[in-house]
């Protein structure tokens, strides 16, 4: 079955949950990938509807609708303190998109150069230090793998990697396990904790991952796994789960990336609507 | 007790260089009218306390009035990033402390709870700790082991937008609550806009939702649209495409200023007027 980039990463993504644990739905691609794991192999997850809100509901990508999802498919509404319980007590999932990612899994989301003074000012590290000290599994992913994004040191580290001061001062919790990118699927299990290949995406060759990496990418050993393609039950599910094809944006760019945004924002009431029919609370 | 009160007259109690904390979250909920006529009172020298702040930070910071924020996160999410927000961090005489997102939530705890500082783990194996100076590591007294301690906030206002309340100061949240309640609580005086006032006992119907209790407010103003550009859920979601026009605006100062003169120094009215009338709200808007 054909199946697209976007819908062969949120798969490789889903299959990495598993057990009882809440479910940030932050992004399309982690909101797709909690849902087709939910509707296979772990249905004991609780997916939320929104970065911090609206536990037991099914997740439909939008520009503005998480909090009204929640509201009309009745969603249990829980508040940051229950969010940031959920994290401290390990009972919390979330995929991380970062605007750069180093050979030790450090984390970037505040600022493209020195801090002091960015050459471009990000966002701040919002959660991010929460789940990188708290969290037993951690899982980032990058939409354009290349040396800009995959980088030899951060320049700012927003979530904490491997290295000596982890091991001093965290352990294991909140540890990077896995990153996966437009290339392949990678681990954080290489010489001092560093980023090994893990498996490449079909069609992808060694050396464009080497070429597209600010560093030496450890682990391609003779017989490199290829990552499994999406199945036709996970493509349907991711389809079904989001007709306006909000995933989509996160790879485009330009006019094209503009042109869709506006289609979805204009679109969003409607495919909420027919998806939940509205009903008043008052 | 009534509490209601005018807009202007909350932002009229606000002295130069005070401490404000804003509820909401990026574009969901944030207390914009609030803001405006904050903005519109001619306050400067304002310290912004914001878990993940918005349009209200950047809006701010674009007319100069600001010389502090304290945040965890500052952007448009879906919008990308603040305009002003990012001018400001490359290249002002603003101070920025970069907090997390529980760490704002302990600080505005500790002042709550009446103790100079909280410990946790976030933090730690992160350069956050390197570039906020407000941060100490502590050893812990009974195991040894090092925490952060993040100190107390102590907001001398909180401006929170929520969708009901009672002329008493209770408030009732239905969408995501974000950290409005600990921004009420902490602050020594918390003004509270809502979209509709409601009468007698109306309000209490809504059980566990009342998340602002009115012995933490001082002030609550009517202001349907109140959020505006951002969203209130679930009545009506952020306008994208205002903030499209928004971004643009902050591109050029002629532009920024002319886009002043239309949205920022109009009474609340005047700003829904411009923004195509209630019936215009609803059709773009409502969900």
């Amino acid at each position: 079955m054909e199946y697209s980039l976007d819908e062969l990463m949120i798969a490789t993504m889903a299959h990495q949950f598993s057990g009882e644990v809440m479910v940030s739905s932050v992004t399309a691609f982690g909101a797709l990938a909690a849902l087709v794991a939910k509707k296979t192999h772990a249905p004991e997850l609780a997916v939320l509807a929104t970065p911090e809100s609206g536990m037991e509901v099914t997740p439909l990508p939008t520009l503005t609708l998480g909090q009204f999802l929640t509201d009309v498919q009745r969603g249990i509404p829980l508040t940051m303190e229950e969010i940031f319980d959920a994290i401290f007590c390990d009972l919390f999932r979330i995929w991380i998109n970062p605007a750069q990612i180093d050979q030790f899994g450090n984390v970037n989301i505040s600022a493209i150069g020195p801090w002091q003074r960015p050459k471009v000012a990000l966002v701040g590290s919002r959660g991010i230090p929460e789940d990188t000290s708290h969290l037993s599994q951690i899982f980032y992913y990058v939409l354009h793998h290349n040396p800009r994004s995959v980088v030899s040191r951060v320049d700012f580290r927003s979530g904490a990697g491997n290295g000596p001061e982890r091991d001093q001062l965290l352990g294991r919790s909140g540890a990077p396990s896995l990153l996966v990118t437009d290339l392949g699927v990678f681990t954080f299990s290489g010489p001092g904790g560093s980023m090994a290949i893990l498996s490449l995406h079909p069609g992808v060759t060694r050396e464009m991952v080497q070429e597209r990496t600010a560093f030496p990418v450890s682990g391609f050993t003779e017989s490199i796994e290829v990552t499994p393609e999406p199945t036709a039950e996970e493509l349907a599910i991711i389809r079904k789960a989001d007709p306006l094809e909000v995933r989509k944006l996160e790879l485009l760019s330009g006019d094209k990336a503009a042109e869709k945004f506006v289609a979805i924002y204009e679109r969003e009431r409607q495919a909420l609507h027919v998806a939940w029919p509205a009903r008043s609370r008052i | 007790m009534n509490k209601t009160l005018t807009a202007e007259a909350m932002v009229e109690q606000i002295s130069d260089g005070a401490s404000i904390t804003i509820g909401g979250s990026s574009l969901s909920r944030k207390p914009m009218a609030l803001v405006r006529a904050l903005a519109r009172s001619g306050r400067k020298n304002l310290t912004l306390i914001v878990n993940v702040g918005g349009p209200e930070v950047d809006l701010l910071l674009g007319l100069g009035v600001v010389t502090k924020v304290i945040y965890a996160f500052v952007g448009f999410e879906v919008m990308g990033l603040a305009p002003n927000f990012r001018r400001a961090r490359q290249n002002s005489n603003v101070t920025f402390e970069e907090w997390t997102e529980y760490t704002v939530m302990a600080g505005l705890d500790a002042a709550i709870k009446r103790v100079p500082f909280l410990p946790t783990r976030a933090g730690l194996g992160t350069d956050v700790l390197a570039v906020n100076p407000s941060f100490r590591t502590i050893t812990d007294p009974f195991g040894g082991e090092t925490l952060v301690a993040v100190p107390a906030i102590h907001p001398d206002f909180a401006l929170i937008h929520v969708n009901y309340a009672d002329e008493r100061g209770n408030g009732v949240i239905l969408g995501d609550g974000h950290i409005d309640v600990l921004c009420a609580k902490a602050a020594k005086t918390t003004f509270m806009s809502c979209e509709r006032i409601l009468h007698g006992d109306e309000l209490q119907r809504f059980g566990r939702d009342v998340q602002i209790m009115r012995i933490h407010t001082q002030g609550v103003a009517e202001l349907p649209w109140g959020a505006h550009p951002t969203g209130c859920a679930p009545e009506y979601r952020a306008d994208l495409r205002h903030m499209e026009e928004y971004m643009e605006a902050t591109g050029d100062l002629e532009r920024w200023h002319a886009y002043q003169d239309r949205m920022v120094w109009v009474d609340h009215e005047q700003y829904l007027d411009r923004m195509g009338g209630r019936e215009g709200l609803v059709s773009r808007l409502h969900v």
